[in-house]
């Protein structure tokens, strides 16, 4: 505060270069967030009130409200949303069950070989994500894929046709974005653990606090102010992850079934060529999450702090 | 009012920000921040002049692969060597998204050159007006060694020199597990039937008589044609709920769940995997294809694909032309440099070669004419079954049907429908398609 106030008292001459000196520096960044940002954003509202696609792509003229009123009487766009829905609450759910039980697991003491551990399970993460779900694709095929495999040699159960029917394909993609996931919120959630004070979990030892107990009430509380800013952006993340859905389904197979609102958007804008009406299914997408978001970390009190 | 002198203590600098006690020294100082500016637009300048040579390049993207794409790598070398004041640059993409990124990048006014791919793609290069007419750089005197199939046109104008035509589906066989291709729907059945087997015994069928991506459209269009269906009408109207159509789709139905002569599931990459380490007897694949099973040290064969004789149709695959278009913002201090590029890479030389390396079918009529071309029986071959295809239809709606027929295809195939649904399905499903393209 003393800083401030002796700039402050600087003269008008030294703040005015000061703020012109500070203006050069942010300036750069300026550029780029109005570059890479938020023209674009501008630019997708005016596409989703316009015609644009194949037959406009250069005499395109804006329609007004045409093509949102489009996105919400495909009749296949509340279909999507609520798969896109399943998907992300699903995922979510894994990803920060496995990770805060494995980070919790790690985190004890009797584990031998903790750092080894660690990196071993950071791994699904680090790989790209390009390659993994691949990999999983290979995996999910029905007649060599090693799952069936596994599933019929080992386990003496039929096997599953993951990539050929809906319902399969759905769960398919869904598995490897867990395995792809829950790194992260381990990661998250380790960094969480080693904040919190080991004398809490000592006095509840001294009162005779159970392992859960000492869970429920010192690690979840105290995990919360951690958890919670990881969990809104896996959200995010999670609604807006066309890589996995799109390679492991191989584009939405079978018949467009496994599209979340993303592939959904893609599949518009870059195979039909509507370009409006993909702008304005992403600016709904944009008003969901966005809606979400707000409401998400008002609930949860997430910037609130923990001690 | 504050004074412009302050005592030191009171300044700036006192709290470390190395603000002096005068402006004109100040590194605020108008001079200062002047120098600093023009100091940082050099570095900017610098970095964005890249070597500062004058060599002009001309970027092409194209989608060959395979042992296509390792010769065109090749013969790209090969010119930038004897070429100092131009270079060729290539990127590789695959065919959809080279098509998707080439539209949005040549509608913002970029993109590569020169973009390579089959006829199909003009008609949407050309409505998106992304792409200009060769003859804008290619003359006519070289335009017209050109057989027709060589020129792609739309709309009456050229929009695709083409270095081959073909792209067509083949009956390609393991000679070792197959001595030789079936000429009837029903010979194939008999022969494939006597390859198919279990060879450890534990109840699963380890090499299959035939193998391809049937779950493709594209791939299974010999079948609809070797019935007598086509996916549209003369206007461009799909034609899909018709019964050739579920006959057609009822047959690959029996080849897999009645005869078990193809895999339950497969996409291209398995099938591929799956001819070339012999779990498959036959693959029914494109020229793009071949070269690679040579590298694989298989001994394979080519045919043309079998006749139906209970409709009297031949199984007849798509063929189109797969060629270089112009990118519409190439500036027109290029279009010598582009010129030459083009007419190096789709000239009389360059065919010959591809048809004697690759054994694409020549669109030059020299070329074609040759005794090197004539007497070559693979190419042969492969040119007869051209010569029983159907051509590509060039209607942009082409992606809409793809598209929409795909996915109640799949349906059909993984059980969830039947045949006489799917092809309904099919049907409602490009139309609706086409309709929602002009929203």
């Amino acid at each position: 505060m003393a800083a401030i106030s002796n700039i402050s008292e600087a003269s008008s001459a030294e703040r005015r270069y000061l703020r012109w000196f500070l203006f050069l520096l942010l300036a750069p960044t300026i550029v780029l967030v109005l570059a890479v940002v938020a023209y674009p954003f501008f630019f997708n509202v005016v596409l989703s009130m316009s015609n644009m696609n194949i037959y406009h792509i250069h005499d395109w003229k804006v329609i007004g409200l045409q093509q949102y009123a489009a996105v919400f009487a495909e009749p296949r766009f509340w279909e999507v949303l609520f798969k896109t829905v399943v998907w992300t609450l699903v995922n979510i759910v894994f990803h920060v069950t496995i990770g805060v039980f494995l980070a919790v697991l790690l985190h004890q003491s009797f584990v031998r070989g903790r750092g080894a551990w660690r990196v071993l399970l950071i791994l699904p993460w680090a790989l790209p994500q390009y390659i993994t779900a691949l990999t999983w694709r290979g995996m999910f095929n029905s007649q060599f894929g090693a799952i069936n495999l596994v599933l019929t040699k080992y386990m003496n159960m039929p096997a599953v046709d993951w990539l050929t029917s809906p319902f399969e394909a759905f769960a398919a993609a869904i598995m490897t974005n867990i395995w792809l996931g829950f790194p992260f919120m381990m990661v998250i959630a380790l960094g969480g653990l080693q904040s919190i004070p080991a004398e809490l979990y000592e006095a509840a030892e001294v009162d005779g606090a159970s392992a859960w107990s000492q869970f429920r009430n010192i690690t979840m509380p105290l995990l919360r102010p951690v958890m919670i800013p990881a969990i809104t952006l896996g959200i995010v993340w999670t609604f807006n992850n066309i890589n996995v859905i799109w390679l492991v389904t191989n584009g939405g197979e079978p018949n467009d079934q496994t599209h979340i609102l993303v592939s959904f958007v893609y599949e518009a804008a870059f195979t039909a060529y509507r370009f409006g009406w993909a702008a304005a299914l992403s600016m709904v997408i944009f008003a969901i999450l966005f809606t979400f978001t707000q409401i998400f970390l008002k609930r949860t009190n997430a910037v609130e702090a923990a001690y | 009012m504050n004074s412009a002198v302050h005592p030191p203590a009171r300044s700036a600098s006192a709290v470390g920000l190395c603000v002096p006690d005068r402006v004109s020294d100040s590194v605020f100082a108008p001079a200062r921040l002047f120098g600093f500016g023009f100091l940082l637009a050099l570095v900017l300048v610098i970095a964005g002049c890249g070597d500062g040579s004058d060599v002009q390049y001309v970027t092409i993207w194209h989608q060959k692969t395979g042992g296509e794409r390792a010769f065109f790598e090749r013969v790209v070398d090969e010119y930038n060597a004897t070429h100092s004041d131009h270079q060729i640059r290539t990127l590789y993409r695959e065919t959809e998204e080279l098509r998707n990124l080439f539209v949005i990048a040549a509608a913002g006014g970029k993109g590569p050159d020169l973009v390579f791919g089959p006829s199909d793609n003009v008609s949407i290069l050309a409505l998106t007006e992304t792409i200009a007419p060769i003859t804008e750089i290619i003359p006519d005197e070289f335009i017209s060694r050109f057989t027709s199939e060589g020129i792609v046109s739309w709309k009456e104008k050229k929009w695709m020199l083409a270095d081959q035509v073909g792209n067509h589906l083949m009956f390609v066989y393991n000679k070792d597990i197959l001595p030789s291709a079936p000429q009837t729907l029903g010979e194939m059945v008999n022969m494939l039937d006597s390859v198919t087997v279990d060879l450890d015994g534990d109840g699963t069928i380890d090499r299959y008589g035939l193998t391809w991506n049937y779950t493709e459209p594209y791939f299974f269009i010999p079948f609809l044609t070797g019935f007598g269906g086509w996916m549209m009408d003369s206007e461009g109207n799909p034609t899909l709920d018709t019964p050739e159509m579920v006959a057609a789709v009822q047959y690959l139905l029996d080849l897999r769940d009645k005869y078990h002569l193809i895999p339950g599931s497969t996409d291209y990459d398995t099938a591929e995997a799956m001819f070339k380490t012999g779990r498959a007897a036959a693959i029914i694949n494109g020229p793009w294809s071949w070269s690679g099973y040579e590298s694989a040290g298989i001994n394979y064969g080519l045919a043309r694909l079998p006749f139906n004789e209970k409709t009297g149709y031949w199984l007849s695959p798509i063929y189109s032309a797969k060629g270089y278009s112009i990118n519409i913002n190439t500036p027109e201090e290029k279009y010598p440099i582009v010129r030459s590029v083009v007419e190096y890479l789709t000239g009389p030389s360059m065919q010959t070669r591809m048809a004697d390396e690759l054994a694409t079918i020549p669109v030059v009529e020299s070329v074609l004419d040759s005794d090197a071309v004539r007497e070559n029986q693979m190419l042969q071959l492969s040119l007869s079954q051209v010569e029983s295809g159907r051509p590509m239809p060039t209607q942009p709606q082409l992606r809409q049907f793809w598209d929409g027929m795909r996915g109640p295809y799949q349906l059909i195939m993984n059980g969830a429908v039947s045949a006489e649904e799917g092809a309904r399905l099919m049907q409602a499903e490009v139309e609706k398609r086409i309709r929602d393209a002009f929203l």
